[in-house]
């Protein structure tokens, strides 16, 4: 089996006494497309650019291709950066811009100009190559920064929140090229953003970071429908953290006592006494009146937030839990709520599942 | 922004004040081309005598180069070594670093008398007063804080981000200096290079005290304030001020014309 | 930390000239300012203490120098003529350019704001000495003010040659930068503060004395010690138009260096004039940031 074309092998970055990346593991395949996400000061964009050259790290190895890369200055590093700002030069024009890092390996000049249009035109910008970038527009600027990355036809593309300073319907659009290069080329994109819509819609496997060390690991769809634990639970997607004891178990399932009542979810996949579970917004259901089955507990309504098709009603359970419920347009108008309802909230063993504590 | 309408009285104020000051100068201009040598109103006739008079003397002439070699080598390395304290301070942060800017920032800070006392009794001491190269010297301790004052105000509208780009991109940290930073500077340091290179033709006082006998512009016109009223100081003042004028125009110029425009 | 040993362990070889890029960049100033700033100041103190024999300096460690100097009548006569002129310079320098920076400040648009500082930093790096020497002219007996008030009837007036012609050259050195600095601290006052005064019905002249002057403090403070600086330690206004007698510290140390080559004693005046300014620096300083703002 070949190596993998990244290694954080227990990468640790320390400013003087903050600790910003804290035993980083990690490895990343030729031609995967991952993404690290979690809030900012979570340690995503340090070990980013750890990977780069540009930060060394305190602690541990950084791999590429299975050498250590740990003393291997950044300019001898194959490891392109889109960068958040971009960091166009702005004294050169489109193809000085792209043809930089052509420049700087040597490629002669009738080379590397061919190669720079190539890219231009590739990335549909044939005929701004003389252009200043400061007289280009956001996409189009993004689209330079990507194709200075990419001429020098690298094996990984790093990209640090590269979408973040785009209108909403550009970012959308973005995502498209993105993913379309990423597969053309067969080449990693390692891909660092706080936004989990940026993060599920294009990488392979994203990987949640909280302050220095990683949450989670794993493809969008799992870690968007079964949160490891309370971090990501709360970070990914509008979950509901419902805690208690394990009074006593039933066939596959067991009984929870706690905070907003007696709850019927799964046996927990270890042996516990207790914990938490979530339940995601959508596998809610309100109701006026009790329901006869599910775990069920009586909440007063808070208010209401529409949200694309649907609505997330705010609730509140006696001992104060925050409840979100999603309810499509059709589930709300049977209910007509009103702040300060009361009302109860139910859902099915099956919605629940246990989060690590 | 204007949160009151200004009153008469203020543009006749700020008027008056810019008369104050910029009056010795027009002075200076309109005396040069005065017959009177001794300038009143109403004004004499038109004449360049005092010019003839001034440039006649070989004097002048040999101070004008003396003041030209001056000046150019003194911007040149006030320049560099500007640059390369603006860059570090940019760049690097390290223990000290407020007794490093400190030890950049402070000799225009000494009185000029004192800096060619200094200058005279330690330059004397290491056999190199009255030298040229003695003006030279005294002239980049007190350019350099200027250069690294404005080209540190250019890397302040710098992205960081650019540096290490060029990095990502294959260039190593002197070539990164050479193709992105100094380029992007470049305004700034042609700008320090004129602002240096106008406090170097204008020093007096140093220069007066280490120069010996090689003299500069300013130091003949101080020699010949010593003597009486003589309006050839007009002549040659002018000439001095529209070259100082000129240079430092250029300064800003070159400073403005960038300052909207970031990275 | 003994993972980062590790990691510089393994370094061996390569990066072995990694000092050399930032040392390019860091050193010259040392190298510079330490060979031709410190060590010329240092020596000048040192040279306080040498004996001047047959018009030449030997190296010793006498008080004599310093004796003669702070017991001598000329010397504080001197000393406290030059304090207070460069006092009552800022004084005055800050008086005359407050309203003009106010108007700057908050009476015009951006763009006049730029190009009336644009105007101003101009004469700050234009020939001094020439300037001065206009003045000569300018305020002689029969020179273009006496005329001009002469056509009104009145003067002559004796103006050069007096404490007014050295404030006349004072003025020309400093106002410029003072105007500058205190337009700069003005303009970065909070608009929304001195709405809020006004909506609190504060008096225009309340609303300067009682917001903008404390939240521009700082700038008004250094320009006022800018000035002080500059009037403290210059000699061609008090030379050449202010008559050079009583000397101030200044004349004093052309003087005696000039004339009779006592470099030690021109040192001692030299070195109590940089203590002095350190003393009022550090003063101004404290004024400025020190008390917080009630």
């Amino acid at each position: 089996m070949s190596a993998p074309l990244v290694e954080f092998r227990g990468v640790e970055k320390r400013y003087g006494n903050i600790v910003a990346v804290e035993r980083l593991d990690l490895t990343i395949d030729a031609g995967e497309f991952v993404a690290l996400m979690g809030p900012s000061g979570c340690g995503k964009t340090t070990s980013l650019r750890m990977l780069a050259g540009l930060e060394q790290p305190s602690a541990g190895q950084v791999l590429i291709d299975g050498q250590v890369m740990n003393d291997v200055p950044a300019h001898t590093r194959d490891t392109p950066m889109v960068w958040q700002s971009l960091a166009l030069f702005p004294f050169l024009d489109v193809l000085g811009n792209v043809e930089f890092g052509l420049r700087m390996r040597g490629v002669d000049a009738a080379a590397r100009r061919t190669k720079a249009l190539e890219w231009l035109q590739r990335l549909g910008l044939e005929g701004f190559e003389k252009r200043r970038v400061d007289e280009l527009s956001g996409g189009q600027r993004q689209r330079v920064a990507l194709a200075r990355s990419l001429v020098t036809e690298p094996q990984m593309l790093l990209l640090d929140e590269p979408l973040s300073a785009l209108d909403a319907h550009l970012v959308v659009r973005m995502q498209g090229v993105l993913t379309r290069l990423q597969r053309e080329l067969g080449i990693t994109f390692v891909y660092v953003t706080h936004s989990q819509s940026e993060a599920f819609a294009m990488a392979d496997r994203v990987v949640i970071m909280d302050t220095g060390h990683i949450s989670q690991i794993g493809p969008p769809r799992e870690v968007y429908r079964r949160p490891a634990n309370r971090f990501v639970a709360e970070f990914v997607g509008r979950n509901n953290i419902l805690s208690g004891t394990i009074a006593s178990s039933s066939g596959g399932d067991v009984v929870l006592t706690g905070g907003v009542g007696t709850l019927t979810v799964p046996a927990p996949p270890t042996e516990r006494a207790g914990g938490s579970v979530c339940v995601a917004a959508d596998r809610m259901q309100v109701s006026s009146d009790e329901p006869d089955a599910g775990s069920r507990f009586a909440c007063t309504v808070i208010s209401e937030e529409f949200a694309g098709a649907g609505v997330i009603v705010y609730l509140e359970a006696p001992d104060e839990t925050e409840i979100k419920v999603q309810l499509n347009e059709a589930e709300l108008s049977a209910l007509t709520l009103a702040p300060g309802q009361q009302v109860w909230v139910s859902f099915a063993s099956d919605a629940a599942h246990w989060l690590e504590d | 922004m204007t949160d009151s309408r200004p009153h008469p009285l203020a543009w006749l104020y700020l008027a008056a004040l810019f008369v104050f000051v910029f009056a010795p100068i027009a002075a200076s201009f309109v005396f040069s081309f005065n017959s009177e040598r001794f300038p009143t109103i109403p004004l004499g006739s038109f004449t360049l005598h005092w010019y003839q008079t001034a440039f006649s003397d070989p004097d002048v002439w040999e101070a004008f180069q003396t003041s030209l070699i001056v000046s150019l080598s003194a911007a040149t390395l006030s320049t560099l070594i500007g640059y390369a304290t603006a860059y570090t301070d940019f760049r690097y942060g390290f223990r000290f670093k407020a007794a490093y800017l400190a030890l950049a920032l402070l000799p225009p800070t000494i009185p000029l008398v004192i800096m060619g006392l200094a200058m005279l009794a330690w330059l004397s001491r290491v056999g190199l007063s009255g030298t040229v190269t003695a003006i030279i010297i005294s002239h980049t301790v007190l350019g350099a804080p200027f250069a690294m004052a404005v080209i540190r105000l250019r890397l302040s509208q710098m992205d960081p981000a650019i540096e290490a780009a060029a990095w990502n991109l294959g260039a190593s940290e002197w070539r990164a200096m050479w193709h992105v930073v100094l380029p992007f500077c470049l305004p700034a340091v042609v700008s320090a290079f004129c602002l240096t290179a106008a406090v170097s033709f204008d020093e007096f006082a140093v220069a007066w005290f280490v120069s010996g006998l090689n003299k500069t512009v300013p130091v003949v016109i101080l020699e010949i304030l010593q003597g009486n009223v003589d309006p050839q100081i007009n002549a040659i003042g002018t000439v001095v001020f529209v070259t100082s004028m000129t240079l430092v125009i250029v300064a800003q110029i070159l400073l403005m014309n960038r300052q909207g425009r970031k990275a | 930390m003994s993972n980062a040993a590790d990691s510089s362990a393994s370094t061996s070889g390569k990066p072995a000239r990694r000092w050399l890029y930032p040392l390019t960049w860091r050193l010259p100033i040392i190298i510079w300012q330490a060979a031709f700033f410190i060590v010329p100041l240092a020596f000048m103190l040192l040279m306080t203490f040498w004996l001047v024999k047959n018009y030449r300096m030997e190296p010793d460690f006498i008080t004599k120098n310093w004796v003669r100097m702070y017991t001598r009548g000329y010397f504080w006569d001197a000393y406290w003529l030059t304090l207070g002129r460069a006092a009552l310079a800022s004084l005055v320098a800050s008086i005359i350019a407050f309203p003009a920076s106010f108007a700057l400040a908050f009476q015009v648009s951006d763009t006049v704001r730029r190009w009336a500082i644009f105007f101003l930093i101009i004469p700050f790096f234009t020939s001094y000495l020439v300037r001065a020497y206009a003045w000569q002219v300018i305020l002689a007996e029969q020179g273009v003010i006496n005329a001009m008030l002469g056509f009104v009837g009145i003067g002559p007036f004796t103006m050069l040659n007096s404490g007014f012609g050295a404030m006349v050259g004072y003025l020309t050195l400093t106002l410029p930068l003072v105007v500058i600095l205190q337009t700069l601290s003005l303009a970065a006052v909070d608009r929304s503060l001195i709405e809020a005064a006004w909506n609190l019905g504060c008096s225009r002249l309340r609303t300067i004395a009682t917001v903008i002057i404390p939240s521009a403090k700082v700038g008004l403070i250094i320009g006022a010690v800018f000035c002080f600086i500059l009037s403290f330690g210059d000699f061609v206004s008090p030379y050449y138009l202010g008559g050079s007698k009583p000397p101030t510290l200044s004349i004093l140390i052309i003087d005696t260096t000039k004339s009779g080559q006592q470099w030690p004693r021109a040192a001692v005046v030299a070195i109590t004039m940089i203590v002095t300014l350190l003393v009022v620096a550090f003063a101004a300083i404290g004024a400025a940031y020190g008390k917080p703002r009630k």
